[in-house]
This record gives structure tokens, sequence and C-alpha cells, in this order.
């Protein structure tokens, strides 16, 4: 039994563009989940955070290609295997995945029964009809989805349950790793908290053991996340526990974005809400330096000093680390003189 | 299965519906070409007559014969009449020729044409059309430019084209009719009933079909091609192909997903393309002098043949509308989408 359940190292994937440019939209991610938790992942749009969550699965069609990198699954470096065996015995089985946009997840002329037996005759061929479809119907009643779905057509569903659906799928088989990609972000206030809780149920239950979830909504997070890591232009640039890093963000970019949310509590109306100007890098040329510097408040010249910043690790225990070039002590410094004078601040200019 | 008898029955009472307008449409627009059918045929076999009163006298005949002194609508309620009775009415151009009998001698030439056009251009071009988008690469930059090419060539000069090269300048092939001149159409029957053309006439006649056939075929192909490449390029993207390749579906099946739903509009093209042939076989026959349907509409334009032309072309809307509906009917099967969105709102 390895430390992690599944252990990134230096992941780079890349788009290939018509003229044969390469756009990293990961760029040399690490990241360690631990059986029983769920790392939250946060960030902008187009910062790469479903390319990520494809690029996690170990399966890469163009134009997105694997630059370099491990990604190691209970001990298992899923790029290294063959894909073939990766198909059969790893994806919808070990790793899981459940799609953005889960309004267009199904195809719509396949009854869901059917789409049922296609998956599990690819991985549990020893299975009968009656036995799939059972399987099928235990996880369609934990998530409290009406029978008739098995018989209905996508398009029959609403969409609430075209999402639970979705997740009903993708846990047929009790994956390891589940891999959640704004699972709730096309659903209502109602139907996302629903899904919600079905994903924390099924942690509970011991049908998924540990879990991904990736979304641009800070305050979800902080219900579903146990850890978190904020995304920027391809590199993670901080990590810590949903505590740490929504209540006491390092990174100038995080700091910013807790600066920048709606939360519905008191006192929030007297909040000044800061955005955070610009927009991020193009990653056809990445600046060398600091990705962010551009859009920092605190930007200083240091910041372009190096090709790429290191992360610094610090907190108890050294478990948490930002990508900034100035130490913790210095951010809090330059946070707290801004707090005295703006009130509550964001870190953006 | 009960909506699907609902949408079946919705669907049956809009195309009688539509056929009945194309019915009055079918006798109407052709009786409004100026000029009088009956004047023409006069004409002819008058030449030399001096005898005024015989003249009117036969006119007369004739106008009563043909239901031409009639009112209009009176006309096309004994039209309807006879229609049923699988009566189309007399030519006037060929008289006494019945149109049915005229219909029936040149229908099986159009078919020969057209319906293996249709039907092999539909395959062929959708297989290569899914071919290009799937397989991309050399196939893609081959099978998508020279489909556009084809397509956007109108079939008359594509018939030009093939009639210059293969049968004037290498002659391979005739230059028209549907067999050659020295030959008398010789049948054999078999078992009593199955009535087959003799070896040599039979030869004669693919030999001379080959042509026109390839004309529309070719067309048909590069059109059924760029709409299935299109069609599957866009379903090979859609979030379901990522999702089921994701939890480890095999490529076999994604595709086969894939082109079930690519294929749906590429039906409603099939149906619509059947229209289309009645277009394409006019300019096709006329070209290559072939003794369909087709040249037959030309022959009854330019004699102002009343009768004739409105059993053509009521026999091809017919034709038309049926194979819509049967496409329809094939389509409620296969798109559980199209079923549900009837059912519901009869």
């Amino acid at each position: 039994m390895a430390e992690y359940i599944l252990d990134v190292k230096g992941l780079k994937t890349f788009y290939r563009t018509r003229l044969k440019e390469n756009v990293y939209a990961v760029d040399g991610v690490d990241l360690h989940l631990k059986e029983g938790r769920v790392l939250g992942i946060a960030g902008e749009s187009g910062c790469g955070k479903s390319t990520l969550a494809t690029s996690l699965m170990g399966f890469y069609f163009p134009p997105l290609h694997y630059g370099s990198g491990q990604i190691v699954l209970d001990g298992t470096d899923i790029m290294s295997i063959p894909y073939e065996t990766l198909r059969k015995n790893f994806l919808g089985t070990e790793i899981a995945y459940i799609p953005q946009a889960a309004m267009n997840a199904l195809n719509q002329t396949r009854k869901v029964s059917k789409f049922v037996v296609d998956i599990l005759k690819e991985h549990r061929p020893d299975l009968s009809k009656e036995q799939m479809l059972n399987l099928a119907r235990e996880k369609f009643e934990f998530l409290n989805l009406p029978e008739r779905v098995l018989s209905a057509y996508p398009s029959e569903l609403s969409g609430g349950m075209k999402q639970r659906t979705v997740i009903a799928l993708s846990t047929l088989l009790n994956p390891k790793v589940l891999i959640a990609d704004e699972p709730s972000s096309a659903l209502d206030v109602s139907s996302q908290k629903i899904v919600i809780s079905m994903l924390k149920k099924m942690m509970k239950e011991g049908y998924v053991k540990s879990m991904i979830f990736i979304t641009h909504e800070l305050p979800l997070l902080r219900h579903v996340a146990d850890d978190i890591v904020v995304m920027y232009a391809g590199e993670l640039v901080e990590e810590g526990t949903t505590e740490q890093v929504i209540f006491d963000p390092i990174h100038p970019y995080t700091h910013a974005l807790m600066g920048s949310i709606i939360v519905p509590e008191d006192g929030m109306k007297a909040h000044k809400l800061t955005a955070i100007p610009g927009a991020p890098p193009n990653l056809k040329r990445v600046p060398p330096g600091c990705r962010f510097r551009d859009r920092c408040a605190y930007a200083r010249e240091e910041c372009a000093r190096d090709a790429r910043v290191g992360i610094t690790r610090f907190g108890p225990e050294n478990s948490r680390y930002h990508r900034c070039v100035f130490s913790e002590e210095q951010l809090r410094a330059w946070y707290g003189e801004e707090k005295r004078r703006f009130g509550i601040g964001g870190g953006a200019k | 299965m009960k909506g699907y008898l609902k949408y079946c029955s919705r669907k049956l009472g809009w195309y009688i519906f539509t056929f009945v307008i194309a019915l009055m449409l079918n006798f109407f627009l052709p009786r409004l070409i100026p000029g009088n059918p009956v004047s023409l045929i006069l004409g002819e076999m008058s030449a030399g007559m001096t005898d005024t009163d015989k003249y009117f006298k036969i006119y007369n005949e004739y106008m009563e014969n043909f239901g031409l002194n009639l009112p209009l609508w009176r006309q096309f309620l004994r039209f309807v009449v006879n229609m049923f009775h699988g009566d189309l009415g007399r030519s006037f151009n060929l008289y006494p020729r019945t149109v049915t009998s005229l219909i029936a001698d040149r229908l099986p030439y159009t078919l020969a044409i057209q319906l293996p056009a249709i039907l092999i251009g539909w395959i062929i071009g959708n297989l290569l059309g899914a071919v290009a988008a799937y397989r991309k690469g050399v196939f893609d930059k081959v099978i998508f430019p020279v489909s556009l090419l084809i397509s956007s060539i109108p079939s008359f000069i594509l018939s030009f084209v093939l009639l210059f090269t293969l049968s004037m300048t290498v002659k391979v092939f005739p230059t028209g009719n549907a067999y050659a001149y020295d030959i008398l159409p010789s049948y054999v029957t078999l078992f009593g009933f199955l009535k087959l053309p003799t070896w040599k006439f039979f030869s004669s006649l693919i030999y001379h079909w080959t042509l026109p056939f390839l004309s529309s075929v070719l067309v048909m192909i590069g059109g059924q091609a760029i709409g299935m490449r299109s069609m599957s390029l866009y379903e090979l993207n859609a979030d379901y192909v990522l999702y089921a390749k994701l939890l480890g579906i095999r490529d076999r099946k994604i595709v086969r997903y894939v082109f079930r739903n690519a294929v749906l509009p590429q039906i409603t093209g099939l149906a619509s393309s059947i229209g289309g042939a009645v277009g394409g076989a006019l300019i096709v026959e006329t070209v290559f002098s072939y003794p369909g349907i087709g040249m037959l509409i030309n022959l009854s334009i330019r004699n102002v043949d009343y009768t004739l032309l409105s059993g053509c072309t009521l026999m091809t809307s017919a034709c038309v509308l049926a194979a819509n509906f049967l496409v329809e009917l094939v389509y409620g099967v296969l798109d559980p989408r199209v079923r549900s969105a009837h059912s519901e709102e009869g």
C-alpha cells in the first residue's frame, strides 16, 4: 500500500495547435492524494483545471498530448503501461471521471441501460446482463434516482437527473479515485446541493475512496474539500488545507482570489469586493519569472529574475507551499499593512 | 410503441394534406400555360384542309373528348375521380396513347438510373465521409476536396464532360439512347411470369445505362460525403465521446455511437435527394437522350401536353412524398428525440 493513492510528479501536458505550437496547459504539476481525502483544485477559467482533470486519467487524444511526468495510481505508474491495459483495468474502474457538462455527456440515442451494459462489458465481462443492471440499480437507488431512468433515453431526463445518472455511471465499479470536473456548475443551487451531498455520501459509504474536486467556485470547495490547491496558468501556486487556503491565503493570487468572492454572510455589504485586473498570460509564450506578476499588486523587479519561480514550503511541519518569490513573512507584512490602510484588502492592483 | 403509432398517424395526416396541395398544383399549373393544345394538334392535322365548318366540328369534338369545354373546376373534379380509377387521361400530343401507359413505358428507365444512383451514392458517400472524418490525414485531404469539386459542378456540366470525354473523345460509351438502334427490345419469360430481357438486349441496355448512371451517382456521392464528413467531425468532438472513452469503452463501440448519430441527418438528406433526383433525371436524360420520365416531362412541356405533364409531375410528387414518409417512419425508430417530441405535443 503506497502512502498516496494518487501521486502525480512533474506532470506536463500540452495542446498542439494546427500550426504545431505547443501550449502547455498543465506545466509541471505535483499532486498527492491520500485515501479518504477530497482534494479541491481551484482556479479561474482557462487556468488548466479541466485539462488537468482529463490529464490525470492518463489518457490523451489529440489535440491534447502527454509531455512528461508520472501519474502513480495506487502503486502503478499509469503512464508507463500500454493503453489497452489502462483502458481495461483502470479507466472507469480504478479512476473515474465526472465531466463538466453532464448535459451532453450521454449519448442521446442510447438508452441508459444499454450504456450501463456497454461500460460493464469492458470491465466485468463475467457478469450477466441482469447482474450488470442490478449493479446500476443499486447505485441509482443510492442516488435517489427512480428505476425508470434505466429504461429512459438521456433526452427524457432533467438536468439534475442527468448529472446524478452520470455520477452513478462513473461510480458503478467503486473507483479508488474519482475526478469531478465542476460537476455542479451547470445546475441550479438546489440541484447543486443535492449533487454535492451525494458525492459526500459516496465518500462516507466507501463507494469512492478519494476524490479530486475541480471548481472555480471557492465557497463550494469549503464544503467539499479537505485540502485545496490553487492553479494559475498551468501551475499550482499554493497548497494547504481548506481552512488554511480559504482563511489564510499566502500567495498573492490566492489572496486576491479570496478578496473577489461574494459570501452571503453578515457584514458582506460593507466588504469592498476587488476584482483581479487583467487576464492570465498566453500559455503559448509564457513570460519568464512569476506568471502572475503582471496582475500582482506586490510585483517587484525580483519577480522576473528567475526563469521559473520554485515553491517555498512553510506552515506547521512544512505542510503548505506557495510559489512566490517573496517569503511568507514578507507577504504577511504587506497584507497587514494593506488591511490597516483600506480595511479588508484584496491583493490586486 | 403507442407513442410510435401516434407519431406515424400524425405524420400520415400531414402527408395526405401535402398530397392534396400537390395534386392541385399539378393540375392547375400546367393549365395556366398559355396556348391551346387542341389547336396545336389540329394545326398539324388540318394542313391543307379548306372546310372551316369541318375544322370547327373536329375542334369541338376534341374539346369535348378532352373535357376542355368544361369550366376548370369541373375538369379538376373529373381528373380527381378518374385518378382514383387509375386513369390519368390521354396525351394530347401522343394521342391516343394514355398517360398511364406512357409513364409505364418510361418509368423503368428512370428508376433503373435513379434508384441505384441514390442508394449506391448515399452508401458510398456516407462511408467516404465517415472515413475522411475518422481517419483524417491523407484520407481527408483527398476525399474532401474531390467531393467538394464533384458536388459543386452542376450536373448538366458533369454529364457533358462525361459525354465529351468518354463517348466522343475516347468513344468507350455510346452518346445516347437506352439501347442500340439495331436492336429490338426482346424478352424471355421464365417460370411463366418472370419477363426478362434477352442477353443481347440486356447487355445493350447496360452499355447505354452506364454514363447517365455515372453522372447521377457521382453528384450524389460528392454531396453525401461532404455532409457526412462534417456531421461525423461534429459528433467525434461531442462530450459524450470523451466521457465514454474515459469510462474505458473501446474505440470500436464509440465509433459506432458516433456514426449512428452522424447518419441521422443524412437520412433526411436521403429523402430530400429523392426529390432532387427528379430534376437530376430531367437533365441527365435530356443530355443522354435517355427515354425516361425526365424526357417525357421535357417533351410534354414543349407540346403544352397538359394531361401528360400533370400525370408525370403527379407521379413524381407521389413518389417523393411516399419516400419522405418512409424516411420519417425510419427516423422515428432511430431517433428517440424525434419520437418523444412528437408524441408529447399531440
